[in-house]
């Protein structure tokens, strides 16, 4: 069975239509590519999963390992293991980034029958995390992204991702704002991530970051809908020849 | 800045206010001092109907119930103002009614010329229909046929009076009521003229409308009261500017202005105000008790106050919007410079009532000299307000440590979702913009004013174009001879 | 000019019999008094107040009071000092007095403490206190509704530094009238530190008035956390009285029901190259009211003054209200000057990125909320009062889901 199923999903904002049938299956230890120009739906995609208010689901469903994701809450679809990685991950003054985990991992664990984590554990954890991804231990003491560069927000989410082990992980735009030494820091922890129970929905717009997080599957968006799938080398093509016949077809 | 201290030792004797000629022409006036008899003069004078002079006289009598009430929350110190000393109507005579801007009395003419403001129509700027207020009466209005014909309204406000009662008894009082507070309700009872102007449904008024108000009698007191309304989806873009002689003697001015915008209506206005501030001893200069209120009746209207406060010797002013109508808009953008013994307490209320009411406030202090300047605000969001939002940037210049520059906002909040920020600084010229524009060869003053021109950009810019840069110069002039 | 009153409160003609001061000292300002319109003391002039006695029967401290470790503990009880439940040894460079306190200054409600306070607890400080001195003020009504007039006074000699905590705190009965006036003079590159935390029951009054002179070169870090009353108010002035003085004035507020709470701060900047930052915080919640003004007032010769203030409110609810007035009165030019001031709710995008990562919402704001006073919180120079206030600010949370 799919890890993430999404079977003909129809979604609109303030009354029009964005999304306009996706049908998507992302199978154990997958990892699917979106891309598509600016304005196409990718986000959209990405918000109606994680269940952003604002968003109407017309018609279709989404499936998390047989669960009905529409039917919960935003928070319930995270504990039973979807994971966003924003592409602007918003900045909490106040709320320290190791207060922040903390809470985040423990309702995950309450979630699961799991005892709660207490604050030495989290921060063994977190201390080996960091290493791994070569980011500074000390930025869980500081607010919630509030002041992190570009690319430290990136890793900040991909070190959440890591603590949180989700079975399904969308990464919107995640090269955005991202010099390359930071992609490739960003990339290898998204691939120290792989696994044979967990499937990667990566939305990008370029092909760069495919580079380095290799999709089994790559899907063009355009218009709302997916207009054509392919391996990994169908990224290289709208690479070299960009998206204007696909817009042309969507259109 | 010890080089500019020795600069201040030098006194300028130089001629800085360029407006403060008296024009010497016989007047009309009523008998000195506030009465019922000075009220019904007036009236008699405008051959208003009775439910005119009933209404001025309830105002009349209310205000002698206010005798204690005359605001003193204000910054400002002055003397107290013996109300039976002054004028309350000085009309230029042989004016009657006038057939045509031909039979302007030359002499008028000229001194409209000579305040830049050519009242003939082919030396007219383009674009622009002026009414031109002379102490008490409104001697010219232009292009008045051609706005006409589009159905504007643009006319003395005695004269809408007999055209239009029935527009004038609907909105007159309605914004700002004759109770509203003690100089308003003094300018209900003596108003002598002011500018009228309706601007029927749909119409984008392609003329910019303007009033020229010019005190020139001794003595007397100025109580204009105008009333605009822009009806369903029209817009209007307004201006006013005003002068006076130079004279030892403070005098009055106590104006009025109410604005109506109904559902999708935009009223832009603006006012340069030029008032004779007094001299550099704080000697004479104008009073200015100012009520300016406009009301966004209608959902998705909007109204722009735009101001340049440079003139007066007091100013104590508050043009303020009451955002009734959904997803109206409110927005006030000052400039104000107090120099020598100028005071300026003047800002805005912005009264979120409707739903998705929008407020924007920019605020630009200069004061220089033994000048006070204070910014004086409310916003207040009420319960119904849903997602209503203000912005609120107040920022304060010092030129010289005898001033001061003061910024009390009053913020009320009773929704949740309204979201509400104010932003103040004070500081001053910094020495190394000062000095890196010296180094460049300006002179001092060329560098004062032209770093407080940018200072003030952000409000000047917001000017119709005609006045943008005639505000730009006053902005220098009337900050000359500060830096020191 | 002539203040506008309320004349007709129960205790107003006594006590100013009793100080020999002309009637009106001895009312209570009215809304017309510009620094009290936004808080109105007609609900306070209409109970019949009598002046607290010291015998009432108290030999516990009540358990909503911190354990401030390490901390000399001093109470008092309806303003009366109570050695016998105070500690004793207040450790070096610090000494206490019980002096009688000069009626004839300041406000009315200054005036009327300083007619009933019994004694003022007079702390004198030479030197580096190594303790932390918790003063503890009880309220305790009993069968009617009581005054009470605590005083504190403390001075820090030039160099000499000290930490204060002051709990506010009451005992069931009647309500109460707490009117608590400190005096603290801070010496010549002296240093004080003083944490006030009011946590009055939903029917009592607490009206304090803290005035505070920094001498040259002397810092002065103030914090005042409120968490409930019927009507606080903390008034808190502040003179710069020489040259590079430093005052830090912080404070956070969670309010509920229908709490009336008013910040009121005024810093007097005197002299030449001086400092002072203020961060204000609040929440709201239910019906309640908060108020703050700051008054920044920078002197002619107070050149190279550089002040900033801010205040923010978070609403929690549809039914608070916030009034908010920060006020620059700038007379001198070579100055860095600025407020700000906010309020809105709680940020739908933060809210949507905490349930992205599996937290409720019920949790999720409450994170948030604790994120929001963090800012104020945060400035505690002293780490342990930092984790015992932001643990006052977590109990309130849990009350506020319960």
């Amino acid at each position: 069975m799919a890890l993430l199923e999404i079977e003909n999903l129809h979604a609109s904002v303030g009354g029009k239509e964005i999304l306009k049938g996706i049908t998507l299956a992302l199978e154990p230890g997958e990892v699917h590519a979106i891309m598509g120009p600016n304005g196409t739906g990718k986000s959209t995609l990405s918000n109606v999963i994680a269940g952003r208010e604002g968003y109407e689901v017309t018609k279709g469903n989404v499936w998390l390992d047989g669960k009905d994701v529409l039917a919960m809450a935003a928070d319930a679809r995270a504990r039973a293991g979807i994971f966003l990685a924003f592409q602007y991950p918003v900045e909490i003054p106040g709320v320290t980034t190791s207060a922040f985990l903390k809470t985040a991992l423990n309702a995950k664990r309450r979630a699961a029958g799991q005892p709660e984590i207490d604050a030495m554990e989290l921060l063994k954890l977190v201390k080996a995390k960091t290493a791994v991804l070569g980011m500074p231990y000390d930025m869980i003491k500081r607010a919630l992204n509030v002041g992190f560069s570009g690319g430290e927000k990136k890793r900040a989410e991909v070190l959440q991702m890591t603590m949180l082990e989700p079975i399904v992980a969308i990464l919107d735009e995640t090269d955005s704002g991202l010099d390359i030494d930071a992609l490739k820091v960003v990339s290898e922890g998204v691939n120290s991530l792989r696994s044979p129970d967990r499937a990667f929905l990566v939305i990008t717009h370029y092909q760069r970051l495919l580079d380095y997080i290799v999709p089994d599957h790559v899907h063009v968006m355009a218009g709302g809908k997916i207009v054509a799938s392919g391996g990994k080398e169908l990224a290289l093509e709208l690479e070299a020849e960009g998206y204007a016949k696909y817009l042309n077809a969507a259109a | 800045m010890a080089v500019t201290r020795e600069t201040a030792a030098t006194v300028r004797d130089i001629e800085q206010y360029k407006y403060g000629f008296v024009t010497d022409i016989e007047s009309d006036m009523a008998p000195k001092g506030l009465s019922e008899d000075t009220i019904r003069f007036i009236s008699a004078k405008k051959g208003e109907p009775e439910w005119m002079l009933e209404w001025r006289l309830k105002a009349y009598r209310y205000w002698l119930t206010l005798s204690d009430e005359e605001p003193t929350w204000a910054k400002l110190q002055f003397p107290k103002i013996d109300y039976q000393a002054s004028y309350y109507y000085a009309a230029p005579k042989q004016t009657p009614k006038l057939g045509s801007l031909d039979e302007v009395d030359p002499k008028l003419l000229e001194t409209y010329k000579k305040l830049g403001i050519p009242l003939l129509e082919q030396q007219m700027l383009a674009g622009v229909a002026v009414d031109a207020v002379f102490d008490s009466v409104s001697v010219a209005t232009t292009y008045k046929k051609k706005l006409e014909e589009m159905g504007v309204i643009f006319s003395p406000i005695s004269e809408a009076v007999h055209k239009h009662p029935e527009l004038v008894k609907k909105y007159l009082g309605s914004v700002v009521p004759y109770s509203d507070n003690f100089y308003a309700t003094l300018n209900s009872a003596v108003f002598t003229d002011g500018s009228f102007v309706y601007i029927p449904k749909g119409l984008r008024c392609p003329m910019e409308l303007s009033t020229y108000f010019r005190i020139n009698e001794k003595n007397t007191g100025q109580f204009e009261r105008t009333l605009i309304i822009a009806d369903e989806g029209s817009y209007v873009s307004y201006l006013e500017g005003c002068t006076a002689p130079q004279r030892d003697e403070n005098q009055l001015h106590a104006a009025v202005v109410e604005l109506i915008a109904l559902d999708d209506a935009e009223i832009k206005y603006s006012t340069v105000q030029n008032w004779y501030p007094g001299d550099a001893d704080g000697k004479g200069g104008i009073f200015n008790f100012v009520t300016k209120r406009g009301a966004c009746r209608g959902k998705n209207s909007k109204i722009m106050w735009t101001q340049v406060e440079t003139g007066s010797s007091i100013t104590w002013k508050y043009p303020s919007c009451i955002l009734q109508g959904d997803n109206s808009v409110g927005e006030f953008y000052s400039v104000a410079i107090t120099n020598n013994r100028q005071q300026a307490d003047t800002g805005t209320k912005m009264i979120h009532l409707g739903k998705n009411t929008r407020s924007k406030i920019i605020s630009k202090g200069i004061s220089a000299g033994r000048a006070d300047n204070t910014y004086r605000g409310l916003v207040r969001i009420g319960a119904k307000a849903d997602g209503a939002r203000n912005y609120t940037q107040c920022d304060s210049l010092l030129i010289g440590d005898k001033c001061g520059a003061h910024t009390i906002p009053y913020i009320e909040t009773r929704n949740p979702t309204a979201q509400t920020e104010h932003e103040a600084t004070t500081s001053k010229i910094s020495d190394d913009q000062l000095f890196y524009c010296l180094q460049r060869g300006m002179t001092q003053e060329e560098a004062v004013s032209l770093i407080v021109n940018g200072f003030c950009k952000e409000v000047l810019q917001t000017l119709p174009m005609e006045f943008a840069v005639e505000a730009q110069k006053l902005v220098g002039i009337s900050l000359e001879g500060s830096v020191g | 000019m002539k203040p506008s009153l309320i004349t007709d409160h129960p205790f107003g003609e006594d006590y100013a019999k009793r100080l020999g001061v002309a009637p009106w000292r001895g009312h209570l300002p009215g809304p017309k008094v510009e620094e009290w319109r936004f808080t109105p003391l007609r609900s306070l002039a209409k109970i019949a107040f009598v002046p607290a006695t010291a015998d009432i029967d108290v030999d516990v401290i009540p358990r909503n009071v911190p354990k401030v470790p390490g901390a000399v503990r001093l109470v008092l009880v309806n303003g009366v000092y109570r050695k016998d439940l105070s500690d004793t040894d207040l450790g070096k460079g610090v000494e206490l007095s019980h002096g009688k306190v000069a009626a004839k200054e300041g406000s009315s409600l200054v005036a009327l403490n300083a007619a009933y306070a019994p004694a003022s607890l007079a702390l004198h400080v030479n030197g580096k206190a190594k303790k932390i001195i918790h003063i503890i003020s009880i309220g305790a009504a009993g069968p009617t509704p009581t005054a009470l007039h605590p005083r504190i006074t403390l001075t820090a000699e030039a160099g000499a530094s000290v930490t204060l905590v002051e709990s506010h705190v009451g005992l069931p009965g009647e309500a109460y009238f707490s009117n608590p006036v400190a005096s603290i003079t801070v010496g010549e590159g002296a240093s004080v530190r003083r944490y006030v935390s009011v946590d009055e029951d939903s029917e009592d009054f607490h009206l304090a008035t803290s005035l505070v002179k920094v001498a040259g070169g002397g810092t002065y870090e103030g914090f005042h956390l409120g968490l409930g009353g019927a009507l606080t108010r903390q008034e808190i002035r502040v003179a710069l009285t020489g040259e590079n003085a430093n005052v830090r004035l912080n404070g956070a507020y969670a309010l509920t029901g229908t709490s009336h709470h008013d910040i009121t701060t005024v810093i007097d900047h005197t002299l030449p190259n001086c400092t002072s930052n203020q961060i204000f915080k609040g929440v709201v919640d239910g019906e309640s009211h908060a108020v703050y003004q700051g008054r920044i007032h920078v002197a002619r010769d107070a050149q190279k003054t550089n002040a900033q203030l801010v205040h923010k409110a978070l609403f929690l609810s549809r039914g608070p209200q916030v009034d908010c007035k920060p006020e620059l009165e700038i007379y001198a030019d070579d100055v860095q000057c600025a407020h700000g001031a906010a309020t809105g709710e709680i940020d739908p995008n933060h809210l949507f990125y905490l349930a992205a990562r599996g937290i409720d919402p019920e949790t999720a704001r409450s994170l948030l909320v604790e994120g929001f006073l963090a800012d104020g919180v945060n400035e505690i120079g002293d780490e342990a009062v930092r984790e015992i206030f932001g643990a006052a600010i977590g109990g309130w949370l849990k009350r506020r889901q319960a």
